[in-house]
């Protein structure tokens, strides 16, 4: 392992061209990872902030926040279902809004709520609103207000959250009777009676599971809804499923030409030093101790690989345009690290067979 | 023939022999051609057909300019222009006609299941027709559309009878148009009085219902993008835009164009390498072999036209993998983002390949030629590094 490690560091050079490679496929993966991220994360806040186990839409709403409409006679059918602990309606509207003093529009999704949860406080008081932090960049500052909707109704920033955007617009947590305003004052079409919310956050009794609390429910409603757990309230999201799984198949793709590149490359490397892993095994070493110290090379120049690679990704990352929605997580850098070892580790062993073939006998003769 | 000519055959039958007779080596790096290839295809295509599926209505609508509220930034789902506004649009200078277009996306029900749909509203027979049939008439009355033709298996053929729900108006298929699709959902074509009966369904608690969309048609001698400008100077409030600007322009197509072109740039670059070091690996294995050829007089050209023969059938294998991947992927995703296999995208991205590939190896082809003939008596005449 020792004559690997020496080897890499008196010969860089033969080692360049793996790690450029790798390096651009690190970057590639990062970028894959970072857009899927930033889509996912940015697209679902609002309801992975919910402190709920089922989510209730109207059958006819397809899952769809906009489209739905829970009546209070709806509501209380909901409510008196055996396993709910508690629900809070959520009503959401789309707007543009603008900072005072700023002309620049930002996309808003105005949430009308009734329950805190683990990002978002209790409800602040009427035209008051907790503003997403994705919304600092559009100018909006705690303590002032800003104007919503063509109808510019104003609503004055409480403080910030975080996570919590929708479709990749920030969020304004408001309370029920100021949603309801604004929706009646900028989107006449879509407003809603009191007592009218999109959809139902249901906390279900301890004990009971979701699945089961969602089909209780719309048994008890006779079918007028259709209820999610929350990790199918979140895919359920225009675009989240397809989008993760377009992703995920390429970065699969692209882990696996990372094992083939290491492969091939060690496999070069396997042929030219024939007649030296001849000459070690003639000397004693183990074919064992040599594919140790190939694997500590391939180790070694993926931690670099993918090191320089991440370097690279973050400079990148600040000329890529504002608008593509990058988000770069410990986790996921985390995981292309270890996958791109791993890789490396796998593409090395395809060497193994041709070093365990070396014959030490033929190294006094020549290549083996 | 001649013995020039003699020679270049033998030297490509021979590539083809070590081809043939190396199956699992090249296999394998055919098949990481293959897949890269099939990568680079597929989101050259998931990108176009994303592109048409998001904004095909828009591109493929008969106004040439439409007008947004100023606050939806360019985002028809958030867009609200009033009549109002619509009659202060037709006083405009350059303005010869200017009506509404409704736009939302509903639940409806087709062949006794619940769809999504996104339905356009637009007064028949003026602007906002689409632009593209295929099959079928535009609709001439109330309760009649022109539907998305990737969509006529699933209920919106012509003929079909398809509900709002809950409790909306009726709609009869009676045409279809290519590339109408609007956010990658089934999109209707119909009258803007069944669009607003569709919307008061919808949400029973609505007060108005207000249109989407300014659609405006140019005087004679007025470019699109001159009305679209004085509108947007002269009316507050209001975001006029050209027909193509409206549709490059919509939310989320450029962020995907931008996102999928630096994921294509690099892929491209990895297919580069990945062949390079291919032919490399091979060029140090058959050291001897070559350098045995040119002490018995194979000219250096001979050698390396072989080398390139053997990069154009990896190449083309690697693209007939891809393609057949590709194939079988847009089977797989029918009735989501549809994809098509286009021969003229293929033949450019198996060019652009075989490019880069051949540029890829002209570090083994390099070797190739600095091969001493002399070696053959002392020991091989092929270095790495």
């Amino acid at each position: 392992m020792l004559i690997a490690l020496r080897e890499l560091r008196r010969r860089p050079r033969r080692f360049a061209m793996a790690t450029g490679a790798l390096t651009l496929l690190t970057v590639l993966l990062l970028l894959l990872g970072g857009l899927l991220d930033g889509l996912y994360l940015g697209s679902t806040g609002a309801i992975r902030s919910q402190d709920a186990d089922v989510f209730v839409y109207t059958r006819e709403a397809r899952s769809s926040f906009l489209r739905s409409r829970i009546t209070p006679e709806v509501r209380d059918r909901v409510e008196h279902v055996d396993g709910v602990a508690d629900s809070g309606g959520v009503g959401l509207t789309l707007l543009g809004a603008r900072a005072l003093g700023s002309a620049k529009i930002a996309d808003v999704a105005v949430l009308g709520y009734e329950r805190a949860n683990s990002r978002v406080p209790s409800p602040p008081g009427p035209g008051e609103a907790w503003a997403d932090q994705r919304l600092r960049a559009d100018g909006v500052k705690v303590g002032r207000r800003i104007e919503v909707g063509p109808a510019r109704t104003p609503l004055m920033v409480k403080g910030y959250v975080s996570d919590t955007s929708f479709l990749l617009q920030g969020a304004l947590w408001v309370e029920p009777a100021t949603w309801r305003a604004l929706q009646r004052e900028n989107r006449p079409d879509a407003a809603v009676a009191d007592g009218v919310f999109q959809v139902l956050t249901v906390k279900a009794l301890g004990g009971i599971e979701a699945k089961e609390l969602a089909d209780r429910i719309d048994t008890a409603t006779a079918g007028a809804t259709k209820s999610l757990t929350r990790s199918e309230a979140v895919l359920s999201l225009p675009g989240t499923r397809q989008q993760n799984s377009t992703f995920q198949g390429i970065i699969y793709v692209t882990f696996f030409v990372t094992a083939l590149v290491i492969a091939l490359f060690f496999a070069l490397l396997t042929l030219e030093r024939a007649g030296l892993y001849g000459v070690l095994k003639a000397v004693g070493a183990s074919s064992r101790h040599l594919a140790a110290g190939l694997v500590t090379q391939a180790v070694a120049v993926a931690a670099i690989g993918s090191a320089a690679g991440a370097a690279l990704t973050a400079a990148l990352a600040r000329g890529i345009p504002a608008e593509v929605p990058l988000q770069f997580t410990t986790g996921r850098s985390a995981s292309v690290a270890v996958g791109i070892v791993a890789a490396a580790v796998l593409g090395a062993a395809v060497s193994f067979h041709r070093l365990l073939r070396i014959d030490p006998a033929s190294a006094i003769g020549g290549a083996a | 023939m001649t013995t020039e000519r003699t020679g270049r055959l033998a030297g490509t039958r021979l590539a083809l022999r070590e081809v043939r007779r190396g199956r699992a080596r090249f296999g394998l790096l055919t098949g990481a051609v293959g897949l890269l290839a099939f990568l680079i295809l597929f989101q050259q295509t998931i990108l176009t057909s994303l592109v048409t599926q998001f904004v095909g209505a828009i591109r493929n609508q008969s106004a040439p300019v439409l007008v947004y509220g100023a606050d939806a930034r360019r985002n028809i789902e958030g867009s609200r222009v009033s009549d109002d506004t619509i009659t202060t649009i037709r006083r405009v200078p350059g303005v010869a006609r200017a009506e509404h277009i409704g736009e939302g996306t509903f639940t409806v029900t087709t062949h006794g299941t619940l769809h999504d749909a996104v339905l356009f509203g637009y007064e028949i027979g003026g602007l906002g027709a689409p632009t593209t049939l295929t099959s079928g008439r535009l609709p001439t009355r109330d309760g009649e559309a022109v539907a998305s033709d990737l969509d006529r298996n699933d209920g919106f053929d012509i003929g079909d009878r398809i509900r709002v729900e809950p409790g909306g108006p009726e709609i009869t298929v009676v045409g279809l148009a290519r590339d109408l699709r609007f956010s990658v959902a089934p999109t209707l074509f119909l009258s803007y009085d069944t669009y607003s009966r569709a919307r008061l369904a919808a949400n029973p608690d609505a007060t108005e219902v207000i249109p989407s969309l300014g659609a405006v048609t140019p005087e004679a001698g007025v470019s699109p993008g001159e009305i679209a400008r004085r509108i947007t100077d002269s009316i507050e409030g209001t975001e006029a835009l050209d027909r193509g600007r409206a549709a490059s322009e919509s939310p989320g197509v450029s962020a995907v164009q931008q996102s999928l072109g630096i994921v294509l740039l690099l892929a491209y670059i990895v297919v580069t390498l990945v062949t390079g070091f291919f032919f490399m690996i091979l060029t140090v294995q058959k050291a001897e072999s070559l350098t045995l050829l040119r002490a018995v007089g194979a000219p250096g050209g001979y050698l390396v036209r072989a080398l390139l023969a053997q990069v154009v059938t990896v190449v083309a294998g690697g693209v007939l993998v891809g393609v057949v991947l590709l194939t079988m992927t847009a089977r797989a995703m029918q009735g989501g983002v549809a994809i098509t296999v286009e021969p003229r995208r293929v033949l450019i991205t198996a060019a652009v390949v075989l490019a880069l590939s051949t540029l890829a190896s002209i570090t083994a082809a390099r070797r190739v030629l600095r091969i001493e003939p002399v070696r053959a008596t002392t020991g091989a005449g092929v270095e790495y590094s």
